[in-house]
């Protein structure tokens, strides 16, 4: 007889390290956040309760209507785009060719390298006058190119690019997994029947790569809501916080401003948001999702 | 006849030439930051402000090519903000597959009621954005007196990681249940199977565990912000920001600090790129 006793003493010891850490650095923050977010709290102040205060200080301050609006701005770059660029470069890259092992590990080395230093590195090359960016434009003639990380119009495009740069590698390898399981003889099947690349793509690829197409496409959303490194080395939010997004500004209000209550109502919202986008993309997963 | 399965092949030298066209151009853009970070920190000070600027890494021709690199590392202190996060980022990484390990075994393997609802507290929980435990994490390190410590950066890695967790759960249930009963039937402990029979049979997995929290603790910007405030604890991210404060224009010195801070991961995903990738898959989520 196997003794039980002995099995469950085994994994209570086993879980207890998980148990601890789930307390004490998840849970336990959870639940004290949403109560601080009810809160008047300068760190070095006492608390003061302010029941919805934060919440409607938020849906009324522009400060904040400016920063969602950089948010849903950000997302909108971010996502279309590394799903678009790494769906071209899995599709591109899954020809068979040796070559392809180069390319693959070249496009994934930006997401395993040091953000903060790659993120200088961008920076120096966005440089008006010296960067690199702007003299490659003046070289094919483009005259008075922008000012990109001075400039407000440019400074949240440039940090949504070096994230999409950041992260394509990534979805490229998920997608680049996914095609692998596509039957080879589908596309064979569609070339005798006459089907030119473009509809093999959208009638055989997209359908056959859906289930890989939403994991990436939640990782994406999830990831665009969640700036911090990448902000902080390129823009530091600025310029006039036109490149704040809600995770910089929940970061800002809690550890630039020590306006703790302030900061937690905020990343409640911004929680609920994500969580609002997520369950939404599940809805509509079985409209466009293939399942086996 | 020849078989033609691949979506891109089979159809001509133009399309050849075109795909090795759009590879070889993103290409050039996914590693120019790399080429441009290490020609700057090969350039001499006042070349780096010339116009147009240019790829010569002028250092290379002078008495001291690697003075920019010297200079940071032995005068701008970075030999101690590497050794910092070599610490911690290694600590981290043994914690995660300690922590890790001995969870998803027992997911996997041992019986406890609750055990489920346990480990889908775990994946759920870790899907709360950072944001909302950070508060909360900062005001119960500084309770423990661990600010301005490697404590806080080190101490929560050998309690929980869900992506560990969760692979490691899914590679210890794929391996065959026999092997436990028969060591079982010799005798061996709970604590034994594991250790002895079980632990070695996982060391691919452990090594992406480990090898991806060293990199993501190496690459952390916010807890070192956040927990860590004296000079002499910096770690290499917080250490390249305070020199950008410091020296704006001294983008040579910059560039060079960028590169070491970089190298290590290069080489370690070379070193390991099958397992990392394979975790990535795998695991699917980053942290």
């Amino acid at each position: 007889m196997r003794s039980n006793r002995k099995i469950r003493i085994t994994a209570l010891l086993f879980l207890a390290p998980t148990i601890i850490g789930l307390l004490v650095f998840r849970l336990i923050p959870i639940g004290w956040s949403f109560a601080l977010s009810f809160y008047d709290w300068k760190i070095f102040d006492t608390p003061q309760f302010v029941g919805l205060g934060n919440y409607a200080h938020i849906f009324t301050s522009p400060t904040a209507h400016k920063v969602f609006l950089n948010s849903a701005y950000f997302s909108a770059i971010y996502v279309p785009g590394s799903i678009a660029l790494a769906l071209v470069l899995a599709v591109l890259l899954n020809n068979g060719l040796r070559s392809s092992a180069f390319f693959r590990g070249a496009f994934f080395l930006p997401y395993i390298t040091s953000t903060v230093a790659v993120t200088l590195a961008w920076r120096w090359i966005f440089s008006t006058k010296f960067g690199l960016l702007n003299n490659a434009l003046d070289w094919v003639g483009v005259d008075n190119p922008p000012a990109w990380l001075a400039d407000p119009m440019w400074a949240l495009p440039a940090v949504a690019l070096v994230s999409i740069w950041k992260d394509v590698g990534f979805y490229m390898i998920l997608l680049l997994a996914g095609l692998q399981t596509i039957d080879p003889t589908l596309y064979e099947a569609a070339r005798v029947d006459g089907a030119k690349p473009v509809q093999r793509f959208f009638k055989i690829t997209v359908p056959m790569l859906s289930r890989s197409l939403f994991f990436v496409l939640i990782l994406a959303l999830v990831r665009s809501t969640q700036t911090f490194e990448i902000t902080y080395a390129l823009t530091n939010g600025g310029p006039n916080r036109a490149s704040t997004t809600l995770a910089f500004y929940v970061y800002q209000n809690a550890f630039v401003e020590f306006e703790m209550g302030y900061a937690a109502a905020l990343s409640y919202i911004m929680c609920f948001i994500l969580g609002l986008l997520t369950l939404t993309n599940f809805y509509f997963r079985k409209r466009w999702v293939h399942e086996d | 006849m020849k078989t033609d399965i691949h979506p891109n092949r089979g159809t001509g030298r133009g399309t050849l030439f075109a795909l090795y066209a759009v590879l070889i151009a993103y290409a050039l853009i996914t590693l120019m930051p790399f080429i441009w970070m290490l020609v700057t920190s090969f350039k001499e000070a006042r070349d780096v402000f010339k116009l147009p600027p240019s790829f010569v890494p002028t250092k290379l021709f002078t008495d001291e090519p690697f003075a920019n690199y010297t200079e940071i590392w032995t005068q701008r202190d970075f030999v101690i903000f590497f050794r910092n996060s070599a610490f911690v980022s290694f600590m981290a990484a043994i914690g995660q597959v300690f922590a890790t390990s001995l969870a998803g075994y027992a997911f996997a393997r041992l019986d406890l009621p609750g055990k489920n609802w346990l480990f889908a507290l775990v994946l759920v929980t870790a899907f709360v954005p950072v944001e909302v435990t950070i508060i909360p994490e900062f005001l119960i390190m500084r309770g423990l007196g661990w600010i301005d410590t490697f404590l806080p950066l080190i101490v929560p890695s050998f309690l929980v990681g869900a992506f560990g967790t969760f692979m490691l759960r899914e590679y210890f249930g794929s391996l065959p249940k026999d092997y436990g009963d028969a060591a079982y039937v010799d005798g061996a402990t709970p604590f034994q199977i594991f250790w002895k029979v079980y632990l070695p049979l996982a060391q691919p997995a452990l090594v992406s565990i480990f090898v991806i929290a060293f990199i993501n603790n190496w690459d952390e910007l916010l807890r070192p912000l956040l927990f860590l405030n004296s000079d002499e604890l910096k770690t290499v991210p917080l250490g390249l920001m305070s020199f950008v404060s410091q020296y704006e224009a001294s983008w040579t010195l910059l560039m060079a600090g960028s590169v070491i801070s970089t190298l290590p991961l290069i080489v370690i995903y070379m070193l390991t790129q099958r397992y990392v990738l394979q975790g990535f898959v795998g695991g699917g989520v980053k942290g």
